[in-house]
């Protein structure tokens, strides 16, 4: 996988229906100075790890709902 | 008995002295106003004191008390709400100005439910802004401070709901838990912060942070009033759709058995949540797993999932969520959004859907694996965090050898039982060296949250986990009975 480029970004705001990010912020994401986000190219680099986990058909989660258990 | 000691008592203790007519809800209204008023601008707990609306309802109080209608525990009882939580009549704020187009139509249910018990509502607590974040900062409204030390955070994100309670402003609160946003301040605070099971309380009229993982908890002074908020809470509600439609226990009766814990077995998962954590905290936990084993619980070692990518799963729930519920708002009203939500929420617009359908699986993976340890055990304990209150300014913590940010280290272990939906609990473990809180957490079975109690409750009955009152009430009191203005500590800018 690529390193994200902030021009990624940008040219995804212009032609997929964004809402309106400055500039300022879409640097933050590429390459955090201000410590208010750890970075998404930590979590792009996470989300492709976590790609090679066979969930089979587990489906996503919704509400819960009590277990019977034998010591209950 | 003083006013100092009132505004430390817990619901119960309030509840006897109304009902033996040693004081009247009026009078104990006015008592947490005052307060409030004296308090707000060094706590900063509050973004709104409604005293006219308070002071009606504990007149309504005092009536029902006359007529001797008594509609159970939390009759006059003060309580204060975060500013998630619509209040009809007030504007839901999410502790941003400018952020609400105008004041509730209707009480959140949980509201209503409180009022129908005959509870008070003093006003609503302040957060950080739409829940977004740990350490409670918030550009509008101040930063609420920690009751142990000013200097400090209460944590967030329901930082006044804690602050409210711990300063002695009111008995109890309400709050959102999103990663550990009630359970977080309430023990970094001294205080018991309950999560319960996901849709055990309905969240309908609660701003949301993020559907999958946003649940309605309480901060309290003991497990017993927490029980009692509980059992007025808990309710399935089918206009939510998350809420549950399980029956309601009885929370209350449990809690004063005192038969042993024989036949329960208490989950230790050392993996992780005992790991890059203060000593101290380690050891207070260690201490209260010994105390439950002496009170005839087993104690087992248990393993949960893998937690390496945990926060990557629920940061991938909950920003694309969050950035949907405020898409609206984001592009009519930016000016309300400060810079760090405002970056998350970029963050959110640009995880791709699959990303975010895996997550969301990945949760039902949890969800099954931490249910398969719980078919050995009744309850988990781990620490409540692994750090005490940080300092005003802290950015990052490095805990034996695991340098991360503050906020992220201060959810560590409690954001993982929201994506789960285990019940859970923090209640106090002790002081530690620097006079600040220590709290554990114990986790339950889905809808357990009476077996949960009660295990707190043991924890509670120690009286080497009790925590003193906060040396700051005895200060502020010395310096308002002197006629000096303010609280005469020494105190770092809030924000």
């Amino acid at each position: 996988m690529d390193p994200l480029q902030r021009e990624t970004l940008l040219r995804a705001c212009r032609q997929l229906a964004c809402h309106d990010w400055s500039d300022a912020e879409i640097t933050e994401l590429v390459a955090p100075r201000h410590g208010i986000i750890t970075g998404f190219q930590d979590l792009l680099t996470q989300q492709d790890a976590l790609r090679a986990l066979d969930l089979g058909t587990l489906p996503p989660a919704e509400g819960v709902r009590a277990k019977v258990r034998d010591d209950e | 008995m003083s006013d100092g000691d009132l505004a430390f008592d817990s619901a119960s203790d309030l509840g006897r002295l109304l009902r033996a007519r040693r004081i009247s809800a009026v009078e104990l209204t006015q008592l947490f106003l005052a307060r409030a008023e004296a308090l707000n601008s060094l706590s900063k707990a509050f973004t709104r004191v409604t005293e006219t609306e308070a002071l009606k309802a504990a007149k309504a109080a005092d009536s029902a008390l006359a007529r001797g209608d008594d509609p159970g525990p939390l009759l006059a009882i003060p309580f204060t709400s975060k500013d998630m939580i619509d209040i009809a009549g007030q504007p839901t704020s999410g502790g941003a100005k400018g952020f609400a187009d105008g004041p509730a139509t209707a009480d959140a249910p949980v509201i209503a439910s409180l009022r129908a018990a005959g509870a008070v509502s003093l006003g609503k607590a302040n957060l950080h802004a739409f829940a977004y974040g740990a350490t409670g900062e918030n550009r509008d409204f101040g930063t609420a401070v920690n009751a142990y030390d000013p200097g400090r955070l209460a944590g967030g994100s329901s930082s006044g709901s804690a602050a409210s309670v711990a300063f002695g402003l009111a008995t109890a609160s309400l709050g959102t838990d999103t990663g550990g946003s009630v359970r977080v301040p309430a023990a970094l605070s001294g205080l018991v912060g309950l999560k319960p099971t996901y849709g055990r309380i309905s969240l309908r009229g609660v701003l949301p942070f993020s559907w999958s993982l946003d649940h309605l908890g309480t901060i309290t002074r003991t497990v017993r009033d927490a029980a009692a908020l509980l059992q007025c809470l808990a309710a399935f509600d089918p206009q939510d759709p998350a809420s549950a439609p399980e029956p309601v226990s009885d929370y209350l009766s449990p809690l004063g058995d005192p038969a042993p814990l024989t036949g329960l077995t208490i989950g230790v998962p050392r993996r992780f949540f005992f790991e890059h954590a203060d000593d101290e905290i380690l050891a207070a936990a260690e201490a209260v797993l010994l105390s439950l084993e002496g009170a005839g619980a087993k104690v087992r070692e248990v393993a949960l999932p893998e937690m390496t990518h945990a926060r990557t799963v629920a940061l991938t729930v909950q920003m694309p969520e969050a950035l949907s519920l405020h898409a609206s708002h984001l592009d009519r009203k930016p000016e309300v959004y400060s810079d760090d939500f405002r970056a998350g929420l970029a963050l959110g617009q640009f995880i791709l859907a699959e990303h975010f359908i895996r997550a969301k699986r990945i949760m039902t993976l949890y969800r099954r694996q931490t249910e398969a340890v719980f078919d050995g055990v009744d309850v988990l304990l781990t620490p409540a965090t692994p750090l005490v209150a940080p300092e005003f300014g802290t950015v990052s913590t490095k805990i034996g050898g695991l340098e991360e940010p503050v906020g992220n280290a201060m959810m560590r272990f409690s954001t993982f039982f929201n994506m789960t939906g285990h019940p859970a609990i923090t209640l106090p473990s002790g002081l530690s060296s620097q006079g600040l809180p220590m709290s554990v957490q114990l986790v339950g079975r889905y809808f357990d949250e009476a077996k949960l109690l009660r295990v707190a409750s043991k924890v509670e009955e120690e009286e080497r986990f009790r925590l003193p009152r906060p040396l700051l009430h005895r200060q502020e009191k010395a310096a308002r009975e002197d006629g000096a203005e303010g609280s005469g500590l020494t105190r770092r800018p809030a924000s």
